[in-house]
């Protein structure tokens, strides 16, 4: 809009007479002064659109890319890292038990002389790979419960939200601890107890933003035009709540992680011979006394995939949340109205944000 | 001038933000005299509640306040926190402009007027001092003024709350009464009422009030003298008659066209072109000068000095003696 | 559950009566509500555990020589049942003379187990309530009225890694610390690492003090930012600006206005918090070899114990019911703006 001013100013300067060539000029100069000082103010007449924003609050965002070069760094290391030591993950060599860290052994051995780098290694990578196995399949039941509650309402929402109710009654940590003893030994099976029991909160959020967003006017719009269920969900919906889900998947992500390796610290979880980076804490716990960096070296790495993980979720949220802080745009205006509407409906069912607060808390897998 | 209640003398306030320096208000010097009205007058943004909340030092972390503020010939700027806590609520008052969240949602009303009471007298007991707010819920205009003491805040609509907190303001006869848009947050059919309330209780309480708003049509009925503000600083001071009948700047004129006449005999309502100018970085010369009808190059050259142009009545335009003229020209 | 009423037209005298009854009649439909989504729940759990657990693990080897020890477990637990209906077994026996069982890996009766160990519990789980209670209540004040200064970040940076580690490495860490590096370094050992004595109060608050701390410190990491950020937003309300206009002191503003409102969310999860501690940490009990419900549903599980382990479940499940409960009716308490109806 701002420039077209310019391109019509200055096909007027072309007619003006002389004089008049002067205070057109002025004028124009003060334009694009104004405009420059929108821009310094992110008043800036030419809206940018929601990615271009959502990706320069995610590139600003320091912490995000802490999070995604040292989760890049640590797949590297695992990866990698066997690749480049001459050990096996489960090669025993009981001439060399209990070594300290050297140029062959890089963390050293454990007690039946295993190589304790490629064991973190790997490790490492069956922890993440239960991870992300566990927060995709949570997710995707998650999001399917909460649209399909959202969008019909009614008694289907009843039944999803009892549902839900259910699986929080149940005391989750030792339901989790007596299948996870079952099923843990394959990462698919662990995963999936995982994400048996941590679906409920992406339900409840994804119910949450369908409910505001099936409020608003466009999609009240397109149903007025005659849109189809599906065609509403799949082309308006959808797309609105792919920016909750991602922040969502990326905090279960951490979740789960911190979930599976102290299950496989008590035994519950990953079995011989493979190996996470609970059991291997679990297997050096006996010589703490002695020989505490053992232990604590695979809880380092757990802390730093977590920590990395959380940092990628806040930079996805600032990012890809439109009702963040530090955004004034009329869309998070609208969001927030959405939001407030929505608390309101479900304040009649009992006050929602105490189960947000109660599904926070579950969520730091307290055992 | 020895008389005057509270005095402002070249108060600046700015806001240092990542972008520079926000000059909110500038260069503000005016007084107020005991017992009178005065209604401060311009769009948002044009520094009216800055200048307000600098009075009562409840301005943001970030603003720079600098200039003398003077009440009753104490130094507001500069005295003691102590000295401050014990001026606020009690010698000046403030009534805030959304009555829905300006009152503390979890306690309940007349414990919010006890509280304003005994913090600035301790002797009274909370017996008296709840009667007391009893009899003030009663005094705004509050049907059962005992049952609704003891309600919460929600429990109120929203001119009751507005009149519950003018009854927590006046709680300590305050000499000055500043009221920030009292009515904007309100249903049109309740905004009178509350400035009836509002009016009552300042003639009673003898207090001064400095009355903010963006209301012209408010400020015609209920002030003593009108300062109209914009892009940060004072444009014109006078009093009621002068402001609205003898005005000598453009920008009030242009205000004054843009709104139904009183008496409906303007016809056509005229808006002001453009929009308000960035605070961050204004237009060199007359803040008004883009968008004014009276611009000449002499605008641009340095920012208007206040002229003198009657008895109370100031205006800051460097082309005040030829406006005369020149209106007649225009229209 | 919680309708929001504007208007209650009740005379003020009677006000306190009212909400008592109504606060009695909310309680109670919340409870008829709780139990048949609690009795579902464990008839669930108890199909989940008996499809999973098998007492009878151990005998398979040794079958046929052991048949009569077989046949006796199989006759306790009524593993001859269809599995859908051995719920209603163990409901009618908890009725019934039989009570909650016997536990083989205890060699008590279940109820006996649950008593003494629930107590040892909640030795821990009082105290490390508390401590994260105070702790973070404080730190979310202090991080809220100085947002972005250093101690600010220092704190969020603290929760952060407090966030992103699991609870054995924190108790890992802490025994490291407290129980082995300290005696190396100092010759002293201030703390014991875990077993409880019991033999008077000094000697308890030496093993209670490590546990107890370690769970503290988990639950402050989250209810610290939390309160943070519910310090922060009540901090910038317009009411705040009010209460500072009426002249009150700075620590009455934030203390008794701010606070207020910013604890609300925060009572909420304490607690919800505090169900969890006085359910049991397995994890933390057992790295401080505390005889807690913790430790106790370890054994349980790792023997195969069902009598047991269905009573830690119920235990657990009642207790989330409770505290749920209490959570909210603590915030229909607090905030007047809801109402519990």
């Amino acid at each position: 809009m701002a420039s077209s001013t310019l391109v019509s100013g200055s096909a007027e300067i072309a007619m003006a007479t002389e004089f008049e060539i002067d205070s057109q000029t002025d004028e124009m100069l003060e334009t694009s002064m104004e405009l420059r000082v929108a821009d310094v103010e992110g008043l800036s007449e030419k809206p940018k659109t929601f990615g271009q924003l959502a990706r320069e609050r995610f590139f600003g965002h320091k912490l995000a890319i802490v999070g995604v070069i040292g989760l890049i760094l640590l797949v590297a290391l695992f990866w990698l890292g066997p690749m480049l030591s001459e050990w096996e993950f489960d090669e025993r060599n009981v001439a060399d038990r209990l070594l300290g860290p050297s140029s062959e052994h890089w963390f050293g051995t454990d007690e039946i002389g295993r190589d304790l780098f490629v064991r973190t290694a790997r490790g490492g990578l069956y922890s993440m790979r239960i991870g992300l196995i566990a927060a995709v399949v949570a997710t995707v039941t998650g999001t399917a419960f909460g649209a399909f509650a959202g969008f019909f309402g009614g008694v289907w929402d009843g039944i999803v939200s009892n549902l839900v109710n259910l699986v929080l009654t149940v005391p989750a940590i030792i339901v989790l601890s007596v299948f996870a003893n079952k099923f843990g030994a394959s990462a698919v099976g662990l995963a999936l107890v995982l994400a048996g029991l941590l679906w409920t909160r992406i339900a409840r959020v994804v119910r949450g933003v369908v409910l505001s967003i099936k409020e608003q006017e466009y999609i009240m719009a397109a149903r007025a035009a005659g849109a189809s269920n599906s065609r509403i969900m799949f082309r308006h919906l959808l797309p609105n709540i792919v920016g909750a889900i991602a922040v969502e998947v990326t905090l279960l992500l951490g979740t789960v992680i911190v979930l599976e390796s102290t299950l496989s610290f008590l035994g519950l979880g990953v079995k011989p011979p493979n190996a996470s980076l609970g059991t291997l804490v679990a297997d050096a716990k006996g010589d703490i006394d002695s020989d505490p960096i053992r232990v604590l070296t695979p809880g380092i790495f757990i802390i730093l995939i977590v920590l990395c993980v959380n940092f990628l979720g806040d930079g996805l949220r600032d990012a890809l949340d439109p009702r963040a802080k530090g955004s004034d745009s009329s869309e998070a205006k609208n969001a927030k109205k959405a939001a407030k509407k929505a608390r309101k409906q479900s304040g009649k069912q009992g006050p929602g944000y105490i189960a947000e607060a109660r599904t926070d808390r579950t969520s730091i897998g307290k055992i | 001038m020895s008389d005057a209640l509270l005095t402002v003398d070249h108060l600046n306030v700015g806001f240092a933000t990542r972008a520079g320096i926000v000059r909110a208000a500038t260069d503000i010097t005016f007084e107020i005299h005991p017992g009178e009205v005065l209604a401060v007058v311009g769009e948002s943004g044009s520094g009216k509640s800055v200048t307000a909340l600098a009075l009562m030092r409840l301005h943001p972390d970030n603003a720079i306040v600098t200039g003398d503020v003077l009440f009753e010939g104490c130094d507001l700027l500069n005295m003691s926190d102590r000295e401050m806590r014990a001026t606020r609520g009690n010698d000046i008052a403030m009534i805030f402009q959304d009555p829905m969240t300006a009152m503390n949602p979890v306690f309940a009303v007349g414990d919010q007027i006890v509280e304003t009471i005994r913090v600035h007298d301790s002797s009274i007991s909370k017996q008296e001092a709840w009667t007391k707010s009893v009899d003030l819920l009663k005094l705004v205009g509050v049907p059962e003024p005992k049952r609704r003491a003891s309600q919460y805040p929600h429990e109120y609509s929203g001119g009751m709350r507005q009149r519950a907190m003018i009854a927590m303001a006046i709680a300590n006869d305050p000499k000055l009464l500043i009221a920030d848009e009292p009515t904007t947050a309100l249903d049109v059919t309740v905004q009178a009422q509350v400035m009836e309330v509002l009016h009552e209780v300042q003639a009673e309480t003898g207090s001064a009030m400095m009355l903010i708003t963006h209301d012209l049509g408010l400020v015609a009925g209920s002030a003593d003298r009108v300062q109209v503000m914009y892009a940060s600083r004072l444009m014109e001071t006078g009093t009621i008659d002068q402001i609205f009948y003898e005005s000598q700047n453009p920008y009030t004129m242009a205000l004054l066209d843009s709104i139904p006449d009183l008496d409906g005999h303007r016809e056509q309502l005229e808006p002001i072109p453009g929009n308000p100018p960035s605070l961050l970085n204004p237009p060199s010369g007359c803040a008004f000068r883009p968008r004014c009808a009276f611009a000449a190059d002499v605008c641009a050259a340095e920012v208007p000095p206040t002229v003198v142009v009657g008895d109370q009545h100031e205006s800051r335009c460097v082309r005040t003696r030829e406006l005369e003229t020149l209106g007649g020209e225009i229209s | 559950m919680c309708v929001m009423v504007c208007r209650p037209s009740v005379p003020v005298h009677t006000t306190t009566d009212r909400s008592v009854a109504t606060l009695f009649a909310y309680v109670t439909r919340r409870v008829l509500i709780s139990v048949p989504l609690l009795v579902i729940a464990m008839y669930l759990v108890h199909v989940g555990v008996s499809a999973t657990v098998d007492p009878r693990s151990d005998f398979y080897l040794c079958l046929p020589r052991c048949q009569e020890g077989f046949d006796s477990i199989t006759e306790t637990y009524a593993l001859d049942t269809n599995i859908f209906l051995r719920p209603f077994t163990y409901f009618a026996d908890l009725f019934s003379g039989d009570g909650l069982g016997f536990s083989s890996s205890v060699g008590e009766p279940v109820g006996e187990v649950m008593r003494t160990r629930g107590w040892n519990t909640a030795m821990v789980a009082i105290p490390a309530f508390l401590l994260g209670a105070v702790l973070s209540l404080l730190l979310s004040v202090y991080s809220a009225r100085r947002q972005y200064s250093v101690g600010d970040y220092f704190f969020t940076g603290l929760s952060f890694i407090g966030f992103a580690m699991p609870s054995f490495v924190l108790a890992l860490i802490i025994q490291v610390i407290f129980g082995v590096k300290l005696e190396e370094w100092f010759g002293i050992k201030p703390f014991n690492t875990g077993r409880k004595t019991g033999e008077n109060f000094w000697e308890l608050l030496r093993d209670i003090t490590l546990p107890a701390v370690s769970l503290a410190i988990l639950g402050i990491a989250a209810d610290s930012r939390f309160g943070r950020s519910s310090m922060l937003e009540t901090l910038n309300q317009d009411y705040i600006r009010t209460a500072r206009a009426k002249g009150l002191t700075e620590r009455t503003v934030v203390w008794k206005h701010a606070l207020r409102n910013g604890l609300i969310p925060l009572v909420t999860l304490w607690a919800l918090g505090f169900s969890a501690l006085l359910s049991g940490s397995v994890v933390t009990e057992s790295i401080f070899s505390w005889p807690g419900i913790g430790q106790t549903f370890l054994r349980a599980l790792g023997d195969s114990d069902l009598d047991l382990l269905m009573a830690i479940v119920m235990f657990t499940g009642v207790l989330t019911v409770i505290f749920n409960l209490i959570a909210d009716v603590l915030y229909g308490v607090l905030d007047p703006r809801i109402r519990l109806g």
